[in-house]
């Protein structure tokens, strides 16, 4: 009897102890369900002269169309492809956004969509969507060759076995034996709310920004990732290695769907095909039929709109959409106050993450577009910079002027409601996030300190904050 | 040699009938190593983990012998930088767990940031940042530590308020700026202290929620070795050169070849050199720079001729500081000279 008393004792102590931890302890809020109204347009019906809203709907539809091989309405898939439709990893919160919580990869493979595949290994029912690329060639014997960097897109899927590829037979990339290498690293999709804002920022904004920030104690610095052709400032993509949203479209039509278009007018082999000048097979290229590019304009279609290539049609919804709202935040089913909210922006900025997170680094030029982009404060939370995040980061790949471990200052706006974080999707938990960003070589690594020296409900308060965006 | 003979018959026959077998059994197929292709799962070697092989534009020297600011390390709990003769030894329970990023075209160093161990025993933690601007390139305006952090008080953001203005004070017997500020919001306090070598203004910043634990820190910095501030010698010994900026104008270069770039490119070369006594460039430092970039410049510097600089009608080493590339914005001004001399 005593001794069951005492265990019982024991066990409350314990009880009481783990609810003490759990009640101090810092928890992501994790993605707030809570509709915010993402992934509207940011015209305004009763303010667009030149009649730009049917545009930004003629992209939204086209968006969200299924691609096929031939013999269909859209065609020119593959030979080689990630995805067949944009919005299938541009759809969290909206489409538009970021890769979904059921990952539409997973079942592709055996599907007529990709009959004759396999799922790589590191796709999964729940899991990111994600691309994957090869830090470097392989030799002949099979290791990687350091001395010869790659870091193109392999495309995950072909069209192989597919009813409508004829007799184009391609064999998947060998993600087994690049993993086995340690040869292997992944992206997601960036979402793309707000896109126009971004896209109509002045260099000299971003420049005087650069230069302000530079007045920090904590270890920061920061690059502009640019242009090779105008030496201007690159702003999309994880390396801000995209100039402009149609070229971020007309990359992602061909890499990721493998469609030829008006800005890369080939079908895409695979970096190792195109090294080794064997590009695609024969039988393998022009399946859809019409020749190249496969998306062109319609000079005869109507209504205006449907004049346009589909990837001017993407730029248009992504320079349309409007930016992500904030809201409120649930944290273990009940409602953050304003108050706590608001706190943790405060201390989001003193801790120095805001140095790079900048909440507005600028308001944007005259829009030719509609009136909705001109003069518009742009509340990215990005400096759209190219930082050193460290060998913990590091993917060892390089885009433009971005080196291996460089990446742009990822926009927070939309973070509330994102459940894939960091640039491969390695986690789900801003905890953990925030904790990848210090590392050797990371201009971040003091920022990250300082928010670890923050007391519990301090880490809590911007956590919260976090998720409110 | 008959039997001889039929011997190697024999093996040969063998020889052909086991290659033609293997055929037999094994279709050709189309060699899948190489490019993007591999049926090796068990190579022997693997791409390091937590190694930067693919860089962008990135720091590097002519020479490897040369001290450089971005070459301190912590060596048995002592934080030694030989290009700065800054000798530092940690707190106690302190470390570096994190080596900082590589200069920026900005001319920004991160030279040691330093944390509490996990066997600190304190309550609040906190950290030390050691930094360097090259006041050569630096787009902030302010020609020494004073002004920097005259600058740096004058834009302090709204979150932050200031404890302490910027003082002069002496730490190891050398001139330093103190400048305190807190944040009521975070309940950080900054502490930090700046001085000038070298034509760089270095700063040490403490960070921490308890001032108690700045105030032992300080005594700590204290105890810091750094060259004498009127000496051209490092405490590590050897002589340093002088350091002049602008140095390299048509009044003192004599000879100069332009670098030819087989790339366009788009950054800020920020180049560190030092002259010798016979006005020869004796060593090139890139704080930022892609390969190709540096290794045009090198070839076309190291044919540069100047007039020797006399220091008391003494031949003396001068560095100084080249911005290849594109210039730096500034942030109101551009950096008046800076000089040793």
């Amino acid at each position: 009897m005593i001794k069951t008393a005492r265990v019982a004792s024991v066990f409350a102590l314990l009880v009481v102890l783990f609810l003490a931890g759990t009640a101090f302890a810092q928890t992501d809020p994790g993605v707030q369900s809570g509709n915010r109204g993402t992934g509207a347009t940011i015209i305004s019906p009763a303010n667009d002269p030149n009649g730009f809203i049917a545009f930004f709907q003629d992209g939204l539809v086209r968006f969200q169309e299924l691609e096929n091989v031939s013999n269909a309405a859209n065609v020119g898939l593959g030979p080689r492809f990630n995805s067949n439709q944009c919005s299938s990893c541009h759809s969290q919160p909206a489409i538009g956004g970021s890769g979904p919580a059921v990952n539409p990869q997973f079942a592709f493979a055996g599907s007529p969509v990709a009959p004759d595949n396999t799922t790589p290994y590191f796709i999964t029912a729940n899991g990111p969507t994600r691309e994957a690329r090869f830090p470097f060639f392989f030799n002949a014997n099979g290791t990687a060759n350091t001395s010869a960097a790659n870091g193109g897109v392999e495309d995950l899927f072909t069209v192989t076995g597919r009813s409508d590829a004829g007799s184009c037979s391609l064999t998947q990339p060998s993600f087994a034996a690049a993993e086995a290498a340690n040869n292997i690293i992944f992206r997601i999709p960036t979402p793309v709310f707000g896109a126009g804002l971004i896209e109509n920022l002045d260099d000299s904004t971003l420049l005087k920004n650069q230069a302000t920030n530079l007045n920090n104690r904590f270890g920061i610095a920061g690059a502009f990732n640019r242009n090779g052709n105008d030496g201007t400032i690159t702003r999309f993509g994880w390396k801000a290695q995209n100039k402009s949203l149609h070229i971020f479209a007309g990359e992602a039509y061909n890499v990721e769907m493998g469609i030829s278009n008006e800005l890369f007018t080939q079908d895409r082999p695979l970096p190792g095909e195109d090294q080794q000048s064997t590009g695609l097979p024969a039988n393998c290229l022009n399946l859809g039929g019409k020749g190249y590019p496969e998306d062109t304009s319609n000079p005869t279609s109507t209504p205006n709109a449907a004049v346009l290539d589909d990837v001017s049609a993407f730029a248009n919804f992504m320079r349309f959409l409007a930016p992500p709202p904030t809201g409120g935040v649930v944290l273990n089913g009940s409602s953050v106050s304003a108050a706590s909210i608001a706190t943790g922006s405060s201390l989001f900025s003193a801790i120095g993450c805001a140095t790079c997170h900048n909440p507005t680094p600028g308001t944007t030029q005259v829009s030719n577009f509609v009136p909705a982009l001109s003069n518009a404060p742009v509340n990215a939370f990005s400096d759209i910079e190219v930082h050193h995040m460290g060998t913990g980061l590091a993917d060892n790949v390089s885009q433009g002027a971005a080196g291996g471990d460089q990446f742009r200052t990822a926009p927070l706006w939309g973070l509330g409601q994102r459940i894939f974080l960091l640039h491969d999707g390695r986690t789900t938990n801003l905890i953990t996030a925030i904790q990848d960003h210090a590392s050797h070589g990371s201009e971040a690594t003091t920022v990250e300190e300082n928010f670890f020296d923050l007391n519990s409900t301090q880490q809590q308060e911007v956590l919260d904050f976090l998720r409110s965006l | 040699m008959r039997t001889r003979f039929l011997c190697s018959l024999l093996i040969l026959t063998l020889f052909a009938s086991l290659v033609s077998w293997g055929q037999a059994v094994k279709p050709q197929s189309i060699p899948q190593n190489g490019g993007d292709f591999s049926d090796n799962l068990q190579p022997v070697t693997k791409v390091p983990t937590g190694v930067i092989l693919v860089k962008g534009a990135w720091s590097s020297a002519s020479d490897s012998v040369t001290p450089l600011p971005e070459g301190g390390s912590v060596t048995n709990n002592v934080f030694i930088n030989r290009y700065f003769g800054m000798s530092y030894t940690l707190p106690s329970d302190w470390t570096e767990k994190y080596k900082g990023p590589p200069p920026s075209e900005s001319g920004r160093y991160v030279l040691a940031q330093l944390r509490p161990a996990d066997t600190f025993k304190g309550s609040d933690r906190g950290s030390i940042l050691i930094t360097a601007q090259d006041m050569f390139f630096t787009p902030l305006p302010g020609t020494n530590a004073l002004e920097l952090i005259n600058y740096t008080k004058d834009n302090l953001q709204a979150d932050y308020t200031v404890e302490m203005p910027p003082t002069q004070t002496k730490i190891a017997d050398r001139s330093f700026t103190f400048f305190a500020y807190w944040s009521p919001v975070a309940r950080l306090h900054w502490y930090v202290l700046a001085t000038q070598t070298r034509c760089h203004v270095v700063q040490i910043v403490l960070t921490s929620r308890d001032t108690k634990l700045l105030e032992r820190l300080i005594f700590d910095v204290n105890k810091m070795k750094l060259p004498a501030e009127d000496s051209l010698t490092a405490s590590t010994g050897g002589a340093v050169p002088v350091c002049i900026k602008d140095y390299a104008t048509d009044k003192n270069v004599i000879e100069r070849v332009d670098p030819i770039f087989t790339e366009h490119r788009f950054n800020s070369v920020p180049v560190r050199i030092i002259i010798n006594k016979e006005g020869e460039v004796k060593h090139i430092h890139f704080l930022s720079a892609f390969p190709d970039q540096a290794k045009a410049i090198t070839d076309a510097l190291l044919q540069w001729k100047f007039r020797r600089y006399l220091s008391n009608g003494q031949p003396a080493e001068v560095e100084t500081g080249i911005m290849f590339g594109r210039a730096l914005l500034p942030t109101t001004a551009t950096a008046a000279s800076a000089t040793t001399q």
